[in-house]
């Protein structure tokens, strides 16, 4: 059986006349908790909208769940996708349970109630299920944000910088949560500049710089994969 | 139809709780009605003959700037992307806002249209009539606006994009025809007198809604 959940083949995306992706090619496989290192301006969220379908490349292939990305086609691919950004995708002036309400409703999600208030428990927010949460601390929305790139169930989960504005509590709560989902087959892919973020999780880890990936491990001790990405950081700077 | 129904009632909801397009159309609304009513107030002149394009340009100039935070909003909260993610057609996006849009923008028309019947002492004429033109004058408004205000969401200055884009198409559609009705309305024909204009009205109001289910997967796309 091809357990491929994700294959791009040579996805290149310019702004104007600035190329910020070179002729990616990644393969995520079910279960991998793939972590893609690089600095700011390296092209990662990029590559992470244009994997999620949210951008579209301007050349190469990509393909999730077996079938190939086309403008227009990607409806039903996008219900097994769970996004997770640095922007939390939710409303200041709606509750944070008429928030993944909204959301359950669009994903058409059975048995919506029970899932909300699991999901809220899990991420230490029932308590504050009907508060606004314009009046919510960042690391709260964060929380939010991952209950509802998880509320439909999604297969396959890109995390942006996911770990920004978490305290501690809050990151081993995230990282917690993404071995638990991993364990019942969820497949992971997440971005971050932060080296010291998210290494332990990760099965596999990359590093995104100037547009390519120019380094991949399974496995590394964190001291040699840190290394490697300072060496790189230092490349791009000179 | 369950992701326009959701749409809408989020957009509904939001908009009530922080009344942002609300309190923009009360104030503009009654600026305007009173502007017109001071200035008149100097000068012999006929209300049967004013008074169809002071309504018409209050709930044009109000409702215009009242549209702007329509899709604004999603990009400075950031939203616009969670809703992209979704399983959702982008002419479900659309369609939730237009009919949000719609409903908040005809009873805040039907405020200023008592506001209007304050200042200015005029003799009631076919409600029911206009009324109708209201409704159908409004469905291409709020249709027409949505798509321009998704178009120039984009842009810097959107707040004075919006109306430079949108003045010239509606003017000379859907608002002329509506001040003409109007005027007749005013001095005393009912509905069956002016079916040529809503004819006109509602034609347009079908393009303008096509326009935006035809055009909204370029606007919301990459």
């Amino acid at each position: 059986m091809n357990d491929n959940i994700l294959t791009a083949k040579n996805i290149s995306k310019s702004y104007g006349r600035l190329k910020v992706l070179k002729n990616i090619n990644l393969n995520i496989t079910k279960g991998d908790r793939y972590i893609l290192y690089g600095s700011n301006g390296a092209g990662k969220t990029t590559l992470v909208k244009i994997l999620s379908t949210l951008l579209y490349a301007d050349s190469g292939e990509l393909s999730l769940f077996g079938e190939i990305i086309r403008r227009h086609s990607t409806k039903q691919i996008r219900a097994l996708i769970g996004f997770m950004s640095h922007q939390s995708y939710l409303y200041n002036d709606l509750s944070a349970l008429e928030n993944l309400n909204f959301y359950a409703n669009l994903y058409s999600i059975k048995n919506k109630k029970e899932r909300i208030e699991n999901l809220l428990k899990e991420i230490g927010l029932y308590h504050r299920s009907h508060d606004r949460i314009g009046n919510f601390s960042r690391g709260m929305k964060q929380r939010l944000a991952l209950a509802r790139a998880l509320l439909h169930n999604p297969d396959l989960i890109f995390l942006d910088e996911p770990y920004a504005g978490l305290d501690i509590r809050a990151q081993e709560i995230l990282n917690d949560i993404i071995i638990q989902l991993n364990k019942r087959g969820k497949t992971f892919f997440f971005i971050t500049h932060d080296i010291s973020k998210g290494f332990e999780v990760a099965t596999r880890s990359g590093i995104l710089s100037n547009g390519q990936i120019v380094y991949e491990t399974k496995r590394e001790k964190i001291d040699t994969f840190s290394k490697k990405y300072k060496d790189i950081l230092l490349r791009e700077q000179n | 139809m369950n992701a326009i129904k959701t749409i809408f009632l989020k957009e509904i909801k939001i908009e009530f709780r922080n009344k942002q397009m609300i309190n923009n159309y009360l104030l503009l609304s009654v600026m305007i009605i009173a502007s017109f009513r001071f200035a008149f107030s100097i000068i012999d002149f006929s209300l049967l003959l004013i008074a169809s394009p002071i309504i018409w340009i209050t709930f044009f100039f109000s409702g215009m700037f009242s549209l702007s935070p329509t899709y604004k909003r999603e990009l400075e909260e950031g939203t616009c992307e969670g809703l992209l993610l979704a399983p959702i057609s982008n002419s479900s996006i659309y369609f939730g806002k237009f009919l949000s849009n719609f409903l908040v923008i005809l009873l805040l028309e039907l405020f200023s249209l008592l506001i209007f019947f304050v200042f200015f002492s005029i003799a009631t004429p076919d409600l029911v009539a206009l009324f109708i033109l209201i409704i159908i004058g409004t469905i291409g408004f709020a249709a027409l606006g949505n798509i321009i205000s998704a178009i120039s969401s984009n842009l810097s200055q959107s707040e004075v994009m919006l109306p430079v884009l949108l003045v010239p198409i509606l003017l000379f559609t859907i608002v002329i025809s509506a001040i003409s009705a109007t005027s007749k309305i005013f001095e005393g024909a009912h509905l069956f007198d002016v079916m040529q204009e809503v004819r006109f009205i509602l034609m347009f109001d079908v393009v303008f809604l096509a326009i935006g289910y035809l055009l909204i997967d370029y606007i919301l796309g990459d």
